[in-house]
């Protein structure tokens, strides 16, 4: 059963003979009037989180992103067909997934989960509203629809599709790639990821009372935003320098002070789903210490730096470690690490890092308060690059 | 004989000192428990309250075990309904005995020292069925040890044996007997029956536990439920409140009805989930449950994710704490006795 929920109705595999071209005019104008309703501030205060979307879909943002594909040794084209599975905790990325895609003129059909939010609900309204006085051209290409497991669907968009987006976690991505693509196709994956924060205990000291106060203030938003299960939230934080305990101490109470004045809840569930991570980290050995100063923030110290666990273990759960420098945490970086926060550290450490990390680990450093901060550069992909296609011509 | 019969004042400073060696044994012997008092800066504690707790579902993601694997008498799993976590719950010898012991003293409280004819409002047809087996049929076989000339109230098809019924009254019926099942059981299928078919289970004594859940679906309260059990002649009906990782320990409704009792081996500590600090009398928190029974596994304090409510202390059926539980925390994992039966009945 499939719910059409933007778009034409209809076969969405059948051949089309619509056209769109990279930057489409239709589809930049499209984009723009989306943007503009998105940053209306009556829904930009419902949603934040649309506010951000709206402001990375502005016409200058995405002129600047048709420009950067254009390349003198090639011709740049749609790649074609394109299917997104976006995942279902963090409702905007189908629609970054998406634009990106349109902008770069492909045909789209993208699955909303059946448990997608409010925010979903109200993006699609935007959308529609939006569709009403839009080239007819958009409707036919561009399709959102959502239907249950149902594998002759997922099946039938598989073959059709010239790339397929899987976002959702390695246990999607395994479900999906058991149905088979074309010879020609692809896939785009977004795995199970796990993200980070690195605090410098010297640029930490440095800082005035404002500036420690904004750094928390963004370490906040990264973290509970989605119950710190997004996979770019932060969840070990990492301690840079020596003797750090009282940077540790005052991160805390700032972090205690800031959650409470952002009205963040972490309810008795989730409290107790705390408890039960902190303890099992205890009993392993893992942890060393833990404290429980409120609901909202459970502190740990970690006995060694490769115990930093990878899953989820709740909305306001921090491990601390302490390193001597940011050099110490490349051993225990790996593929499955993606964004890494930062406070306090010079352009030369933070440099030095990635360079060392050669690429092995970490996609994104970025600092605190932009670590949910979605770009076009994702996961490692230059998304634009991967929704378009490269024709030589020598003469 | 009764385990009834502390005050709350003489059970505190009976359990504190209990339960304080309890927690040394445990820390010695047990090292993931060890750690984790280790990692909480654990100071001995000066009141019952003050005893550190585990999470219940600890149980479910680690083996917790304060006896060398050669000592291992027992395993016990938890009824998976979830399907994936269950949890494990190691036993001795010596502990396995005295859960079974205290577990009789506890029920011959209400039934007294000889055993009674019994009803099991069940289907012996369960006990075959490995999946269920783990909690509902433990359930069914440990409180079976308390009674004689057993009966089955449904048949191999889950269907009311009327007859059987008839003829166990018609034996018995005179007598003093004991009836157990659970409880969505027992309304689905002994008070619905004993209505249609003019059943008399004046003598009987109802022991029945499971939680609410099923009958709260229906609309069926407690209240309502004592009510209109009374209606078929069944006044002595004592439910309980208890739950595998404590095994041995239940918490049983004083004739009265409306509340919970705590045997002398055992207590409730109802805990603020904001502040964790105990709540007063009449304020709802998660339940604390405290037992001395665990020896061969660190469960003598846990914190479970059912919410419940202390109505009274020394001034019930039985001295001590009378509370009630008011139901599961939400988004907590489903558990417990309620596995699939004939959902369409």
């Amino acid at each position: 059963m499939i719910q059409y929920r933007f778009g034409v109705e209809g076969d969405l595999t059948a051949p089309s003979d619509d056209r769109l071209t990279v930057g489409d005019p239709r589809v930049i104008d499209f984009l723009g009037k989306l943007a503009r309703k998105l940053l209306v501030p009556a829904v930009a205060r419902r949603h934040p989180e649309l506010g951000s979307l709206g402001f990375f879909l502005r016409p200058a943002e995405l002129h600047r992103t048709v420009t950067h594909l254009q390349r003198p040794d090639a011709l740049v084209f749609p790649r074609g067909n394109v299917f997104h599975i976006p995942p279902a905790n963090v409702d905007t990325i189908f629609v970054y997934s998406w634009a990106l895609s349109a902008l770069a003129g492909n045909h789209n059909v993208v699955r909303i989960s059946e448990r997608s939010a409010t925010a979903a609900d109200t993006i699609l309204t935007a959308l529609n509203e939006v569709l009403a006085d839009a080239d007819p051209v958009i409707a036919r290409t561009q399709r959102m629809i959502t239907y249950g497991r149902d594998d002759a669907v997922t099946g039938a968009l598989s073959k059709w599709a010239d790339l397929r987006v899987i976002w959702g976690g390695d246990s999607a991505v395994e479900a999906i790639r058991k149905h088979p693509l074309r010879p020609s196709a692809r896939d785009l994956t977004f795995p199970d990821r796990t993200s980070w924060a690195a605090l410098s205990a010297a640029g930490w000291r440095a800082a005035d009372p404002a500036k420690r106060r904004e750094a928390v203030l963004g370490f906040t938003n990264d973290s509970y935003w989605f119950d710190q299960a997004a996979c770019s939230s932060p969840r070990t934080v990492f301690l840079v320098g020596e003797n750090t305990d009282d940077v540790r101490a005052e991160f805390i109470e700032l972090l205690l002070q800031v959650v409470d004045q952002r009205g963040w809840e972490i309810d008795a569930a989730m409290a107790v789903e705390k408890r039960v991570n902190a303890y099992g980290l205890a009993a392993t050995g893992a942890v060393s210490s833990m404290e429980f100063p409120a609901n909202s923030v459970t502190a740990m110290s970690l006995a060694a730096v490769p115990d930093a666990p990878r899953r989820w273990i709740g909305a306001g759960a921090f491990p601390f470690a302490q390193v001597g420098s940011l050099l110490e945490l490349v051993p225990a970086m790996n593929r499955q690490d993606q964004t890494f926060s930062h406070f306090g550290f010079t352009h030369d450490e933070l440099r030095e890092f990635a360079l060392t990390l050669g690429g092995r680990g970490v996609d994104r450093i970025v600092p605190f308060g932009q670590a949910l901060t979605f770009g076009s550069i994702w996961d490692g992909y230059d998304l634009p690059r991967e929704f378009t296609r490269l024709t030589t011509l020598v003469e | 004989m009764s385990v009834f019969t502390l005050s709350q004042a003489a059970k505190e400073e009976v359990l504190l000192k209990e339960l304080s060696t309890l927690v040394e044994h445990h820390r010695e012997r047990c090292e993931p428990y060890g750690r984790i008092l280790a990692a909480s800066g654990y100071q001995p504690a000066t009141s019952v309250a003050g005893l550190p707790w585990l999470p219940v579902r600890l149980f479910k993601n680690l083996d917790l075990k304060s006896i060398p694997d050669d000592e291992v008498y027992k395993v016990l799993t938890s009824s998976g309904t979830t399907g994936a976590e269950v949890s494990k719950i190691y036993l001795d010898k010596a502990s396995a005995a005295e859960q079974t012991r205290k577990l009789g003293a506890t029920v011959q409280s209400v039934l007294g020292p000889k055993r009674l004819p019994m009803i099991l409002v069940d289907t012996k047809a369960m006990l075959k069925d490995r999946k269920s087996f783990s909690a509902r049929g433990a359930g069914v076989l440990g409180m079976s040890n308390f009674g004689r000339n057993h009966v089955w109230a449904l048949d191999n098809e889950g269907q009311v044996d009327v007859e059987a019924l008839r003829g166990f009254l018609e034996q018995y019926g005179d007598e003093p007997f004991l009836i157990f099942g659970f409880t969505y059981l027992v309304w689905l299928h002994l008070y619905e029956v004993a209505r249609e078919h003019g059943l008399d289970l004046g003598n009987g004594i109802l022991i029945h536990s499971g939680g609410w859940k099923k009958l709260v679906d229906q609309a069926v309260s407690p209240e309502e439920f004592r009510k209109r059990l009374a209606t078929v002649g069944l006044t002595k009906v004592h439910n309980y409140y208890g739950m595998i990782e404590q095994i041995g320990t239940i918490f049983l409704e004083g004739e009265s009805g409306g509340s919970l009792y705590c045997p002398d081996f055992a207590d409730v500590v109802i805990r603020d989930p904001e502040t964790w600090a105990e709540q007063p009398v009449g304020k709802p928190g998660l339940i604390e449950v405290i037992s001395t029974l665990p020896t061969s596994y660190p469960g003598h304090v846990l914190l479970t994710e059912d919410l419940g409510v202390v109505h009274g202390v020394d001034d019930g059926d039985w001295p001590g704490k009378r509370f009630s539980v008011l139901g599961r925390l939400p988004r907590a994992e489903a558990r417990g006795c309620s596995d699939t039966y004939r959902e369409a009945a």
